[in-house]
């Protein structure tokens, strides 16, 4: 075997399986949105860009577009706001840090699905513990039906996509707090600099990549996160609860309009992507200066 | 009251608001889960009889046993193939340079982007077309796929913080390149293997669209599709069965992911700095 040739051969492997499952898969779904479309996947005339015109004309999909948005800042910015006290925290020496490390990540380790259906249960309106808790605590006087109107379940659902955010985060953070150097702090106290000083000049910017990647990542995952909504409300009641996920897998599965659904996946892609474009330059920028 | 302990105590209560947010399903989940039929629909917060009995009832009629299985099955096998692909990967990522180095890493972040979702309709077509639904093995190949990127990312950070002498060394005394990735190299890679282990075993163990997608008939069901059926488009559900189950597909990778955890933290900081 020739030298050259050897780092290409290691990774064949992972290219061909990433390729095949993703580049593939990707080409199908480019010519689907571009064709009429049976039920039954059958692809008939071109149309070009005719499934696009008519998402757009389509009050739901414009809805779900704006709400995934606004699912996908407030999931992440809220899990950020609450992630860098507890991994402050967390990072502390003190009694019993073991237990609540492990508590706090606890939610990581249990499958989404599962959480999202015990949720469900538990904003049950009639049978439900979180009513009977609040009752309890006198917050409430009446049952609320939690999930069902949107006013009040995706309010909830933003909840619950925090508080399985929340692990991965921290996680991040404690990483990137256990590489901060002890001294840089002695020698700050001993310059006279205050706990908030410190974490103002010492720690949050030395916290900032770290920051940076877990807001580049979640923002992908809550974008894409599917079993949150799908396990309480399945997007309703009357699409009120969708998000771009939900709707493109009604849109497909329930629907069988594939074409429009492969449409929304390329659209989906398009604003990840530009997502990422704009976090790119900003990070580049950032850098030079 | 020593330092400590009065920062202990502070700390404690600004984490609780928190820790009892987190804690709340799982606590509904228990107590529901050992709840007789008639008393799941009154939200008391003790049963006043525990009824032991749900969890042989629901192992016998939810059908859990094989999707335990079937869970079991998917993600192990997810974990060693995208273990064995990401290695090689990974060690020439941070061993070699040569001409398409970054256009594979740039190729590697943009699949990150591109979530099961996002494919999913187009895989189920190419699923389908292949005749496969229903195939565990399917499963097992697109779980793969998604992990690698991360997989080789974490692992070719880790590779690059092994100094090369130890490599050198070994070629010295005249051992041949393969025989000190095996003996040298690798033993030390064993922690960062071990934390995208734990990564991807979870990442499928708990993945929901694609199983929801491929899977078609009751006896392929992964757990959190099994879980799902046994709550969605259902008139009547049971309730208690349904948390009883949840609790069995939760507990097992909870004390998993609680003693490792640790590892994770550590194997994670030094993945992330790079």
């Amino acid at each position: 075997m020739q030298r050259a040739s050897v780092p290409y051969f290691l990774i064949l492997p992972s290219f061909l399986l990433t390729a095949a499952i993703i580049l593939w898969p990707l080409k199908e779904i480019v010519s689907l949105s571009l064709h009429d479309v049976n039920r039954f996947g059958m692809l008939k005339d071109f149309i070009g860009l005719e499934h696009y015109r008519s998402l757009f004309a389509n009050p739901d999909f414009i809805a779900a577009t704006w709400r995934t948005l606004f699912w996908t800042a407030a999931v992440v910015i809220g899990t950020l706001i609450v992630s860098v006290p507890i991994a402050l925290i967390l990072n502390e020496d003190f009694y019993g840090r073991g237990i609540a490390r492990i508590l706090i990540m606890l939610p990581w380790a249990i499958s989404l699905t599962m959480t999202a259906i015990v949720w469900r249960w538990a904003l049950n309106g009639e049978s439900g513990m979180l009513n009977s808790a609040l009752r309890d605590l006198g917050i409430i006087d009446t049952n609320i039906q939690w999930l069902a109107e949107a006013s009040t379940a995706f309010p909830m659902q933003i909840l619950i996509g925090i508080l399985v955010s929340v692990p991965f985060t921290v996680t991040i953070f404690l990483g990137g707090l256990s590489s901060v150097p002890e001294d840089l702090y002695e020698a700050a106290a001993t310059e006279g600099a205050g706990r908030w000083d410190q974490f103002r000049l010492i720690t949050l910017p030395l916290l900032k990549p770290f920051i940076n990647i877990a807001f580049v990542l979640n923002t992908i995952y809550v974008f894409n996160s599917f079993p949150i909504i799908w396990a309480t409300t399945q997007g309703g009641p009357a699409n009120s609860t969708d998000i771009l996920v939900t709707y493109l897998y009604k849109t497909a599965f329930r629907m069988g309009r594939l074409g429009e659904a492969a449409a929304v996946s390329l659209i989906m892609f398009a604003i990840l992507i530009v997502f990422t474009i704009l976090y790119v330059r900003l990070a580049m920028r950032e850098e030079k200066q | 009251m020593s330092k400590k302990l009065k920062r202990s105590l502070l700390f404690w209560l600004f984490l609780s608001p928190i820790v009892v947010v987190i804690l709340f399903p799982y606590a509904v989940m228990a107590i529901s889960s050992l709840k007789s039929a008639t008393e799941v629909l009154n939200p008391t917060w003790w049963p006043e009889e525990l009824h032991w009995q749900n969890f042989p009832e629901m192992w016998r009629t939810s059908g859990i046993a094989p999707a335990l299985v079937n869970s079991l099955y998917v993600s192990g096998m997810s974990t060693a193939l995208t273990i064995l692909v990401s290695i090689p990967a990974a060690y020439a990522l941070s061993r070699y340079q040569f001409a398409g180095r970054n256009a594979f890493r740039q190729f590697l972040l943009i699949s990150q982007m591109l979530s099961p979702i996002v494919l999913v309709i187009g895989l189920f077509r190419l699923v389908a077309g292949a005749g496969m639904i229903d195939s565990l093995n399917v499963l097992v190949i697109i779980y793969t796929a998604f992990n690698i990127a991360f997989c080789v990312w974490m692992l070719q950070s880790y590779f690059s913080t092994i100094p090369r002498d130890l490599e050198e060394a070994a070629w010295m005394e005249g051992a041949s390149r393969t025989r000190t990735l095996f003996t040298v190299f690798l033993p030390l890679a064993v922690p960062a293997m071990v934390v995208t282990a734990i990564f991807t075993f979870i990442n499928a163990w708990n993945e929901f669209v694609i199983a929801l997608t491929m899977l078609r008939t009751e006896g392929s069901y992964t757990l959190p599709i099994r879980v799902f059926s046994l709550v969605a488009g259902r008139y009547t559900v049971d309730w208690h069965y349904v948390m009883a189950a949840a609790f069995v597909a939760s507990v097992p990778v909870a004390i998993l992911f609680a003693w490792l955890q640790r590892y994770l933290v550590r194997g994670l900081s030094i993945g992330a700095v790079k």
